[in-house]
C-alpha cells in the first residue's frame, strides 16, 4: 500500500487528467455515449413491453417469473427499474465490455501518442473481445450473486424469528442498511477487477494474468482505487433511494415517474459514473506504470 | 451511416406506433387516471363541488361507452354509484345500481355487489330497516356469491358496532342457521366447507367455545383426507389452550397438525405453542 499523502496526490492527478481529457478530447466519451444510446433503446423497448405487439414476446416470461399483475397498469412501472437493471447487466456483458475496451484503447493512445483514431481503437478492442466479455461476465455474476446471497441471508435471519442484528431492527437492515451493504459490495468487486482491462490492453497480458495482476494492483493502490471507484458511485444513491420508494412516488405523482427515474439512472450511470471510473482508473494505472 | 440513421428512425417510428396502440394496457391507464380523479372526491366528498362530481361521472360514463366489453367498464359503473353515495345523492346512486343489475343480470357476483351497495345507500341514509330488508333479499337471491356468503356476518357486525348485543346474538344465530342450510344444500362442495368454517367462526365471535370446537371437529371428520385441515386444527388448539384451558387436548390438536401436515406454514406456530406448554 502507498502512503496517504501520495494517495491523495494520485487521486487529484487522475481526476485532473480525466476532466482535461473529457474537456479537450471528447472522443474519449464516444464509447460511453454509444452505450447510453443502447441502454436508452432497451428502456424504450422495455417501456412498451406490456403493450401490443411486444407483450406477445415479453408477456409470458414476466407472467411466469414475476407475476401476472406486473403486466397491468400501473404495477408494471414498479417492475420497470428492475427490468432495466437486468437489461443493463446483459448489455454490459455483451456491449459494455467491448465499448469499455475501446475507451481504454482511446485513453492509452491519447496518453502515449496524443492522437486517436476511433476506428483503430474499436478494431483493437474487437480483437480482445472474448477476454473483455469473460471479465465482464465474471464481474456481473459475482456482483449479482453476492447481492442475492446477502439479501436472502438477512431475510432468512429475520424470518427465523430474530428481531435484531447488531442492535438494529429488521426494518433498518432490510431497508437502508441493505442498500449500503450492496453499495460496498459493488464498489469492492468493481475495484478488484478495475485494472483487468487496462492490463489486458496496455500490458498485453493474458486473461487470468490480467485478473490476478488487477487484484494485486488493487491491493497496492487500495485507497486511491476504492475512492476513484466508490466516489462516482455515490452519485447514483438518489436514484437508488427513489427506486426504493417507487410505490409511494407512483401514488403521489404518476406511475410514469418511474420511467423518468430509470432514464435519469441511465444518464447518470452511463454518462457520468462509468466514464469517470473507467477513465480515472486507467489514468491512475498509466501514472503508476510510468512512475 | 445513412443506413444506420434510417434504422434508428424506423425503430423510433415503430416504438411510437406501439405507444399509440389502444390495447388493454392503454385502457387500464385511462381508467387509472379516472380513478385517481374520483379518489379525490371519495376521500373528501364534502369539499367537492357538484360540478367536479358531474365531470367525474361524465368521464366514467364516456369510459363505459368507449369500452363496453372491458371488465373495467363494470368497475367504472360501480365507481359512479360510489361517487353518488359519498356525495349523499342516494336516489341517483340507487338508479345507477339498479341499471347495473339490469345490464349484468346474468352475473350473480356483479348483481350481488350492486345489491349490497344499494343496501349501503339505505344505511348511509340512516334507514336500517330498508337496508336490512335489502341485505336479507341479497342473502336469499345471491347466497353462494362471496358477498352473499359474508353478508350474514356483516349484519351481525353492524349490530355489534351499534352496541345492540341482543340483536347481534340473534343475527349470529341466524347466520349459523343460514350457513348450516347452505352446507346441507350444497354438500361435498367447496362452498359447504366454507359454510362449515363460517359456522365455527360465528360461534367463536359469540364466545360459544364448546360449540365452536364441536363444529371444527365435525369438519375434521367430514373432510379428513379431502382438504387441508391445518388451519382447523390450529383453531381447535388455540381454543382449547386459551379459552377452555384444556392443555392436553390443545397439545393433541397441535401434535396432530404437525403429524398430518408437516409442510404446513402453521407448523412453526404449532411448535412454538407446544414449546410454551413445555413439550419439546
Amino acid at each position: 500500500m502507498i502512503p496517504q499523502k501520495s494517495s491523495i496526490a494520485l487521486i487529484k492527478k487522475s481526476y485532473k487528467i480525466t476532466l482535461d481529457s473529457i474537456k479537450h478530447r471528447p472522443i474519449v466519451y464516444v464509447p460511453f455515449l454509444i452505450f447510453a444510446i443502447l441502454e436508452t433503446f432497451s428502456l424504450i423497448v422495455l417501456n412498451f413491453a406490456p403493450r401490443q405487439p411486444l407483450v406477445v414476446v415479453f408477456g409470458p416470461p414476466i407472467k411466469t417469473f414475476l407475476g401476472e399483475r406486473f403486466l397491468h397498469y400501473p404495477a408494471y412501472f414498479l417492475l420497470l427499474p428492475k427490468l432495466s437493471a437486468l437489461s443493463r447487466m446483459v448489455l454490459s456483458v455483451i456491449f459494455g465490455s467491448f465499448l469499455t475496451g475501446a475507451a481504454i484503447n482511446i485513453i492509452f493512445d491519447l496518453y502515449q501518442k496524443g492522437q486517436v483514431k476511433l476506428g483503430n481503437s474499436l478494431q483493437s478492442a474487437l480483437k480482445k473481445y472474448a477476454a473483455f466479455f469473460l471479465i465482464y461476465l465474471l464481474v456481473t455474476v459475482l456482483f449479482y450473486y453476492s447481492m442475492k446471497i446477502c439479501a436472502s441471508a438477512l431475510l432468512k435471519y429475520f424470518m427465523a424469528g430474530h428481531t435484531k442484528l447488531l442492535f438494529l431492527s429488521a426494518k433498518l437492515w432490510l431497508g437502508p442498511l441493505l442498500i449500503c451493504v450492496n453499495f460496498v459490495i459493488a464498489a469492492f468487486i468493481q475495484s478488484l477487477f478495475i485494472y483487468a482491462l487496462p492490463i489486458l490492453i496496455i500490458d498485453k497480458e493474458r486473461l487470468l494474468g490480467s485478473i490476478w495482476k488487477s487484484m494485486a494492483m488493487f491491493k497496492k493502490l487500495f485507497v486511491p482505487t476504492i475512492i476513484l471507484v466508490a466516489f462516482p458511485m455515490l452519485i447514483y444513491l438518489p436514484i437508488i433511494l427513489l427506486n426504493a420508494n417507487s410505490g409511494f412516488l407512483m401514488s403521489k405523482l404518476f406511475p410514469e415517474f418511474m420511467l423518468i427515474v430509470t432514464f435519469a439512472g441511465i444518464v447518470l450511470s452511463s454518462l457520468v459514473i462509468d466514464p469517470l471510473i473507467t477513465i480515472s482508473t486507467t489514468f491512475l494505472y498509466l501514472i503508476n506504470k510510468e512512475s | 451511416m445513412k443506413r444506420s440513421v434510417y434504422c434508428i428512425l424506423a425503430f423510433c417510428f415503430a416504438t411510437s406506433l406501439v405507444g399509440c396502440a389502444n390495447d388493454q394496457f392503454a385502457v387500464e391507464k385511462e381508467f387509472w387516471h379516472l380513478q385517481k380523479q374520483a379518489g379525490k372526491i371519495l376521500t373528501n366528498p364534502d369539499a367537492t363541488p357538484t360540478r367536479e362530481l358531474e365531470t367525474a361521472v361524465n368521464k366514467f360514463d364516456t369510459f363505459v361507452k368507449k369500452y363496453p366489453q372491458n371488465y373495467l367498464a363494470i368497475e367504472a359503473e360501480f365507481n359512479i354509484a360510489r361517487l353518488y353515495l359519498v356525495k349523499k345523492e342516494f336516489s341517483a346512486a340507487r338508479d345507477r345500481l339498479s341499471a347495473i343489475v339490469k345490464k349484468h343480470i346474468k352475473s350473480a357476483v356483479v348483481c350481488s355487489e350492486a345489491a349490497f351497495l344499494t343496501g349501503n345507500s339505505y344505511e348511509l341514509a340512516n334507514n336500517w330497516d330498508l337496508a336490512l330488508q335489502q341485505y336479507k333479499k341479497l342473502i336469499q337471491d345471491y347466497a353462494i356469491t362471496p358477498r352473499g356468503l359474508s353478508l350474514p356476518i356483516y349484519i351481525a357486525q353492524q349490530y355489534q358496532t351499534k352496541y345492540q348485543p341482543d340483536k347481534m346474538l340473534e343475527a349470529y344465530q341466524e347466520a349459523i342457521t343460514h350457513y348450516r342450510e347452505l352446507a346441507l344444500k350444497y354438500p361435498d362442495s367447496p362452498l359447504a366447507f366454507n359454510a362449515h368454517f363460517l359456522v365455527a367462526k360465528c360461534y367463536m365471535v359469540i364466545k360459544d367455545w364448546q360449540n365452536a370446537v364441536n363444529s371444527l371437529r365435525a369438519m375434521i371428520e367430514k373432510y379428513k383426507g379431502k382438504v387441508a385441515l391445518d388451519e382447523v386444527l390450529m383453531n381447535i388448539a388455540v381454543i382449547y389452550d386459551r379459552q377452555l384451558n384444556d392443555k392436553v387436548k390443545a397439545r393433541e390438536a397441535l401434535e396432530q397438525l404437525k403429524k398430518d401436515y408437516p409442510k404446513s406454514r402453521l407448523v412453526k406456530a404449532a411448535t412454538a405453542l407446544l414449546k410454551n406448554q413445555g413439550v419439546k
